[in-house]
């Protein structure tokens, strides 16, 4: 990929124009509510809007001292580990018995897995809560995680499932016929072999659990269970509305992380966000 | 896109399975189970979180539910739901946001994809567009609140290039509102679209492309005749998953527009939020759920276990 290919009668100015207004339009509001994270909230809602604000740490020392933002970050942390462990335990198994085996119902199990992705959150949004309340785990981040591994468990088993699918029989069948047995084969063989797979699982499934919002919203009530995503809807200084300079310091906190750990990944984004049905 | 990861572990388990040779006699029994007993663990955590739920909003939604005792009502809350205009109104308007964000998007980043995949900068361009997706759904809800309500600066830049003459009364129109949703929702996932299209497009044998244009086609044809047959099942997955992530849209109407106004942007997610959790008929918000169950459960089995197979082969 040297030179600039084209196809005969595509116009390079048009490709380079499109590319970059659409580049222009992703990064304009970005930049602007970078800007609005250090400004004085005077400056945030005015009768003109105003592009060139004095800078202002106001908004860093408040989310700091004002809320308790260190366990909100907690909170998210330990709801994102924890929840992609329980999907990879439950996971892992399962792809290597529905890309492995053959048996009655193995279609039928693997899009029942899948179907799960499609159910709504407010579907079972009523029915999760009374059994949280019953269970008396509301607000609290062990809800948290459950909730978030079920949400993610169809993505993370169908993404494995289709790199092991990839795997060729061969690597297995030679130490089967030296007489390992079929987890030692998954431990010791599969796994390693898939790692980049997992990882890519485990980097979506914690992109979705990042963003998850009405569940949180439902099962945290207070301060003790929030994550990050509802710590920000709850940014309203009452009367004095939105404050928006601290959810823009919080929004950007949340992203640096993601962003880095998806362009670590960047090779297998497309096949982990179509649960493996492309492969990039 | 493997092979690192393949020669490594190529060598290593093959000494290790050697030097242990054990023959392992597994009953018939187990032989048979065995996959079905490691699938299992998944399958009853899915269910645990699925059927129970689904069961659960099944029976309450025979029973007038708010806090106290449930009381019997049969299929009141189903007739209830029937003349409801406003759970009416909910569906219509998540099919209609849904499907205009849909197709802007598959547009947008079809005709971005196909400018960008053969250009040497694709990586490049990929980090810059997939930055509105990483950010959290509900900040992004707040940057278009801020940037379009409370701020105005939309409204101010129209202005200054003189487009009208002041500003724009967007939250108390309908359609300004859902306007103001749609384009948080294209803005935030063009591109999930775009990165799944240009790994399709990179994928496509080159060879049949370079056929055609040795026989002439102009590049206009070599998309619409070859190009894009070839990515209906990746662009069918790519559509069902999205349309799933569109229909359930619940943070963008929960922070930018509450519903508002007059209903107009009220998805079914947030129907049942509100039914539920504002004004606490658990009963009434269970049928509704039942309903959406049923919708799911159709469209699951119709076009998602479609699309899925078609893509894989």
């Amino acid at each position: 990929m040297a030179s600039i290919r084209r196809v005969k009668g595509e116009n390079l100015y048009i490709r380079y124009l499109i590319l970059s207004c659409w580049g222009l339009f992703c990064l304009m509001p970005v930049l602007w509510f970078l800007s609005i994270g250090f400004r004085p909230r005077t400056e945030i809602i005015t009768a003109q809007p105003i592009y060139f604000p004095t800078l202002s740490l106001d908004a860093w020392h408040m989310i700091w001292s004002d809320w308790p933002m260190a366990k909100y970050l907690r909170n998210s942390v330990a709801a994102i580990f924890g929840s992609v462990m329980i999907d990879l335990v439950l996971a892992i198994p399962a792809a290597y018995s529905l890309s492995r085996y053959e048996y009655r119902g193995r279609e039928d199990i693997g899009f029942y897995i899948l179907s799960t992705r499609m159910m709504a959150p407010a579907i079972v949004a009523i029915p999760i809560f009374f059994l949280f309340r019953n269970l008396g785990l509301l607000d609290t981040i062990w809800a948290l995680m459950l909730v978030y591994a079920a949400i993610n468990l169809s993505i993370v088993t169908w993404i494995i499932r289709s790199y092991m699918t990839d795997i060729p029989r061969e690597l297995e069948d030679a130490a089967r016929t030296d007489g390992a047995g079929d987890l030692r084969i998954l431990w010791e063989i599969i796994i390693p072999a898939i790692l980049p797979g997992i990882i890519t699982a485990a980097v979506i499934a914690m992109i979705f659990v990042i963003n998850e919002f009405l569940f949180t919203l439902l099962i945290a009530s207070t301060p003790d269970a929030y994550t990050m995503s509802v710590a920000l809807a709850n940014f309203t200084g009452g009367s004095d509305g939105v404050i928006y300079n601290a959810i823009a310091l919080v929004a950007f906190l949340a992203f640096v992380p993601v962003f880095l750990v998806v362009i670590a990944i960047q090779k297998h984004l497309s096949r982990g966000l179509t649960m493996g049905a492309v492969k990039g | 896109m493997h092979d690192s990861s393949l020669s490594d572990t190529r060598s290593a388990p093959a000494t290790t399975a050697v030097t242990k040779t054990r023959f392992r006699r597994r009953s018939k029994w187990l032989r048979a189970w065995f996959p079905y007993l490691l699938v299992a663990p998944a399958v009853i955590y899915l269910l645990g979180i699925t059927l129970y739920p689904g069961i659960y909003a099944i029976v309450q939604s025979f029973y007038a539910v708010k806090f106290g005792p449930w009381n019997p009502v049969g299929f009141n809350n189903y007739v209830k739901l029937w003349g409801d205009y406003q759970f009416w109104g909910a569906l219509w308007n998540t099919l209609l946001m849904g499907t205009i964000s849909l197709t802007l998007q598959c547009v947008l980043a079809l005709t971005l994809a196909f400018h960008a995949y053969r250009d040497p900068w694709v990586r490049g361009w990929r980090i810059i567009f997939l930055v509105p997706m990483l950010f959290m759904p509900s900040a992004v809800a707040f940057i278009y609140k801020l940037m379009f309500l409370d701020a105005r600066v939309f409204s101010d830049i129209l202005i200054r290039f003189g487009l009208v003459d002041g500003n724009l009364a967007i939250q108390s129109s309908i359609w300004g509102s859902r306007a103001l949703l749609i384009l948080t929702d294209v803005w935030q996932w063009t591109p999930f679209l775009f990165i799944i299209f240009v790994a399709a497009l990179q994928g496509q044998d080159e060879e049949i492309e370079e056929a055609a244009r040795l026989d002439g086609a102009t590049w206009a044809k070599i998309f619409w005749n070859i190009s894009l047959p070839l990515m209906r099942p990746v662009i069918a997955v790519a559509l069902v998953i999205r349309g799933i992530d569109i229909t359930t849209m619940f943070a963008n109407v929960f922070i930018v527009t509450k519903g508002g106004p007059a209903f107009g942007t009220e998805t079914i997610s947030y129907f049942i939020y509100r039914t539920g959790f504002k004004f606490f008929n658990f009963g009434y918000a269970s049928a509704a759920s039942v309903i959406m169950l049923v919708l799911t459960i159709i469209v699951a089995q119709v076009v998602v276990k479609r699309a899925f197979k078609s893509a894989r082969g």
